[in-house]
């Protein structure tokens, strides 16, 4: 995808000095570097009679070091004011790109530039979980460079928005998992950030909270930020993203409107291919994968 | 590679100096690696009031695990002391060349076990604390200084025992108690440079961590918790005073000659004690600093 453009590419270049970019992304691998077995399943599928080759076989995949190219030569450049999902199989490297673009986890290859703070909060964004949902709004707001005064300023805000009421004086691990995701995303859109990524956050609220989250999210974009939302829930995309980057396996494979590519997206999965897998149920995660799509 | 199965286009990609170009055009900032030493202290400088949430979140954190909290702060060196007593006191007879060993032997216990305390916990909060550094950009270096502050708040209620055995056994109150809190201060800053450089091998090789605790043990034995350097040394100067002059030694020393009558204010202690602070905790930022793009990676 990088390959050398011939330097007149002139729609790109003209639409682009018209708006403003907040995050420019060229040529971004990611690769990990894991320790250990290279096949898991071979335990399982072991008998006796393999047993004893696969001791063998487990001693000498440990010392192999693995690298896994989570993302592969990706290249886009957001705006201001843009809405991006950002969808894909489990594994496709959703969340690593995200990761990168936030500047959690830095690039093997390529380069990233970003205009102001990123602010990402997933779902899994571990807060402290012992204490109070108080302490930990003071906690996220500063790590997210808001001033004690400010976050003093916007506590009222956070937890009437996050909706867990009095909860807010009890620990966090005593919270069920929506009332943490949403106090998670009170807290990270709060600071009203340059840069805001979603990693799954909204999956986990109820309808009432979807609606009011997805009404901060048009106003955080209404504020020329950018957000960027990692999610399984293709009509999470539709209604809150204007734009939609495809992954497959570490890939970006489609980058347009998000109507177009999801609706693309859609047309690959499971149940649009009854002659592969006619027994896969068409709701559940296939655990294959199915065939990659080829370029054109 | 330009486009999906479905038809949809994927945008021509810049190249890598075109993506560059529009970076620089608008002002963007490149993303990545560690920004220069400087402006990394001063971005700690800057954040300083969230090391203090983080330290008093911390610090809150690990109280709220027992159901006596901030009471065990002040019995487990009472208990400790006791039991020291018993063995070294009484049993061993390890209080030559000491008049009041109560009050000794409980600033070995209180000064150390701080020292213990940082270092053991200290070194884990990066490794510890992986979920915070992978959700949220901040310079990494705040949470092993956040822990450390944090050891040193809970502290503070074994110092005020101190003070209070100190009146019980019968030593004068006098100006010079006023050092106390530069000791600390001083054995603050030295810990703080030491729990970085930990913090950092951890995340190399969390191996390491498993060394820790023998390394704190064997401290302990050679840092005059419980007995005199300066009486069981007293005929090999170069050992005395290596382990005299070892950061773990260092404060339980000065804390001595700020409340305890027996020991003088000796000024070159303190120098020393200076030279370390400042030595070992520049030492520690930078260590620190150097890998600042690789914790919470792997």
């Amino acid at each position: 995808m990088a390959a050398p453009e011939p330097p007149g590419t002139d729609s790109a270049s003209a639409a682009a000095s018209e708006r403003r970019p907040s995050v420019i992304v060229s040529g971004v691998d990611v690769t990990y570097r894991v320790q250990g077995a290279k096949k898991a399943v071979a335990s399982v599928e072991e008998d006796d009679e393999s047993l004893f080759r696969g001791l063998f076989r487990r001693g000498r995949d440990l010392a192999t070091m693995q690298t896994v190219e989570a993302v592969k030569d990706v290249s886009f450049v957001a705006y201001h004011g843009e809405s991006i999902g950002i969808i894909g199989r489990n594994g496709s490297g959703k969340s690593t790109l995200l990761r990168a673009i936030a500047g959690l986890i830095p690039p093997t290859k390529g380069q990233i530039w970003i205009s102001g703070e990123p602010s990402l909060l997933g779902v899994n964004a571990v807060l402290m979980s012992k204490l109070t949902g108080e302490r930990n709004i003071y906690v996220g707001g500063q790590a997210l460079g808001l001033s004690r005064a400010q976050v003093r300023a916007r506590f009222e805000d956070i937890v009437e928005f996050s909706g867990i009421g009095e909860a807010v004086h009890r620990p966090m691990q005593t919270y069920s998992s929506g009332q943490a995701a949403r106090l998670r995303f009170a807290i990270s859109t709060a600071a009203a950030p340059d840069i805001l990524m979603i990693d799954e956050a909204l999956a986990t609220g109820d309808a009432d909270f979807k609606e009011r989250s997805a009404a901060r999210v048009a106003e955080i974009r209404e504020q020329a930020s950018t957000v960027f939302l990692v999610s399984h829930s293709n009509a999470t995309v539709r209604d809150l993203c204007n734009r939609a980057l495809w992954m497959e396996k570490g890939v970006l494979l489609a980058d347009g409107p998000a109507e177009e590519v999801v609706a693309a997206y859609e047309a690959t999965l499971p149940k649009k291919k009854p002659p592969a897998k006619p027994k896969t149920p068409p709701s559940a995660p296939s655990p294959t994968i199915p065939p990659a799509p080829k370029d054109a | 590679m330009t486009s999906a199965p479905g038809g949809t286009p994927l945008p021509p990609a810049l190249s890598a100096e075109q993506a560059a170009a529009l970076a620089k055009a608008h002002g963007l900032e490149a993303l990545g690696g560690r920004p220069p030493f400087g402006t990394y202290v001063r971005t700690l400088w800057r954040r300083r009031s969230f090391l203090w949430t983080l330290a008093s979140a911390d610090a809150a954190e690990k109280n709220s695990e027992d159901r006596l909290g901030v009471i065990w702060t002040l019995l487990n060196p009472l208990l400790l002391v006791v039991s020291y007593f018993l063995i070294f006191g009484l049993l061993l007879d390890t209080k030559r060349g000491v008049q009041n060993f109560i009050g000794f032997l409980s600033i070995g216990v209180v000064v150390f076990g701080f020292s213990s305390a940082a270092i053991t916990k200290g070194t884990k909060a990066i490794v510890g604390n992986l979920g915070l550094v992978r959700a949220l950009r901040f310079p990494r270096a705040l949470l092993p200084l956040s822990v450390t502050l944090s050891e040193a708040i809970r502290t503070l209620p074994a110092m005020a025992v101190l003070i209070v055995l100190m009146l019980v056994t019968h030593e004068p109150v006098g100006l010079k108690w006023l050092l106390l809190p530069v000791a600390f201060a001083l054995q603050i800053a030295m810990m703080a440079g030491l729990v970085l450089m930990g913090a950092r091998l951890l995340n190399i090789s969390r191996d390491i961590g498993n060394l820790i605790p023998v390394a704190i043990r064997l401290l302990r034995y050679l840092s005059g918790v419980f007995f005199s350097i300066d009486h069981y040394a007293r005929h090999h100067e170069t050992v005395r005073d290596v382990l005299n002059l070892q950061p773990f030694a260092l404060p339980i020393t000065l804390v001595r000659q700020s409340l305890m009558t027996e020991f003088p204010i000796v000024w070159p202690f303190w120098a020393a004690a200076g030279l370390w602070a400042v030595g070992l905790l520049i030492a520690g930022l930078w260590l620190f600093w150097r890998d600042e793009a690789k914790y919470g990676r792997a």
